[in-house]
């Protein structure tokens, strides 16, 4: 492993951020759409579960190089996405438009 | 937050006739037209790829082996997959929107493309675009 496993309080940390980008930003959930915001170059953040499928994982993460764009691999599946979300449904991949009142733009793409 | 599908970017074409095949995109409609209300852009790809010609080769079969066989085509965003390659082949003033209406105007413009490419090829350079995508 590259790095360490992750404490829990970056975690939850994490989760927080990600709670307050859901009430006051713009994002949009899933794969088609995280593709579409690389594209006409609106997303500034993308997360993706740890149990996406490898191909889509490169594949979303090809893009985001091409577009400068930083990745972060969540720790924790797509259930646990989707709750952090605070969605009832799975989410493999996110995409954060505007961060709203949060900061995770700025304090996460140092961790890849 | 880059911009990346601009013109001269080599791209691979996932879809339709020409799955698999390389291009390299001229014209970029990022808003879509009324036509076709969706991101889209004209790509100038190869059809047929230049066989791998080596040093033993006459020169009438390293001609023969040098052909390439281009292709137009207006094709959507998502049926694409950008690379981190470009080929600077001035194709501007050859490919127009207008060049698709017509089957005579399309063939001239193929004929057009197909030279410009043959004589990148020959130059050596770029040699990735050139090359068939094993899969």
């Amino acid at each position: 492993m590259v790095t360490a496993k992750k404490t829990k309080k970056t975690h939850e940390s994490i989760n927080n951020r990600l709670a307050l980008v859901m009430k006051s930003g713009k994002y949009t959930l899933g794969y088609k759409t995280v593709l579409r915001t690389l594209r006409n170059s609106k997303g500034k953040l993308i997360i993706i579960s740890n149990n996406c499928p490898p191909l889509r994982k490169s594949e979303i993460e090809y893009y985001a190089m091409l577009a400068k764009v930083g990745v972060h691999h969540y720790t924790g599946n797509n259930v646990e996405l989707g709750t952090a979300c605070g969605k009832f449904h799975r989410v493999s991949c996110l995409s954060i438009i505007d961060a709203g009142d949060s900061d995770i733009i700025k304090s996460l793409p140092g961790d890849h | 937050m880059v911009k990346f599908l601009k013109p001269n970017k080599a791209v691979v074409l996932l879809q339709g006739r020409y799955a698999g095949r390389k291009a390299v995109i001229v014209r970029s409609f990022d808003d879509g037209t009324r036509d076709r209300p969706y991101g889209h852009c004209l790509v100038a790809g190869i059809k047929k790829y230049p066989a791998k010609v080596i040093r033993k080769d006459s020169a009438k079969k390293t001609a023969k082996k040098s052909k390439v066989k281009a292709f137009i085509k207006v094709v959507n965003y998502t049926h694409i997959m950008p690379t981190r390659y470009t080929l600077d082949v001035d194709l501007k003033d050859v490919v127009t929107p207008d060049s698709l209406v017509t089957k005579d105007k399309k063939v001239t413009t193929a004929k057009e493309i197909k030279k410009r490419f043959e004589e990148r090829f020959k130059s050596g350079k770029n040699r990735w675009f050139f090359s068939k995508l094993r899969f």
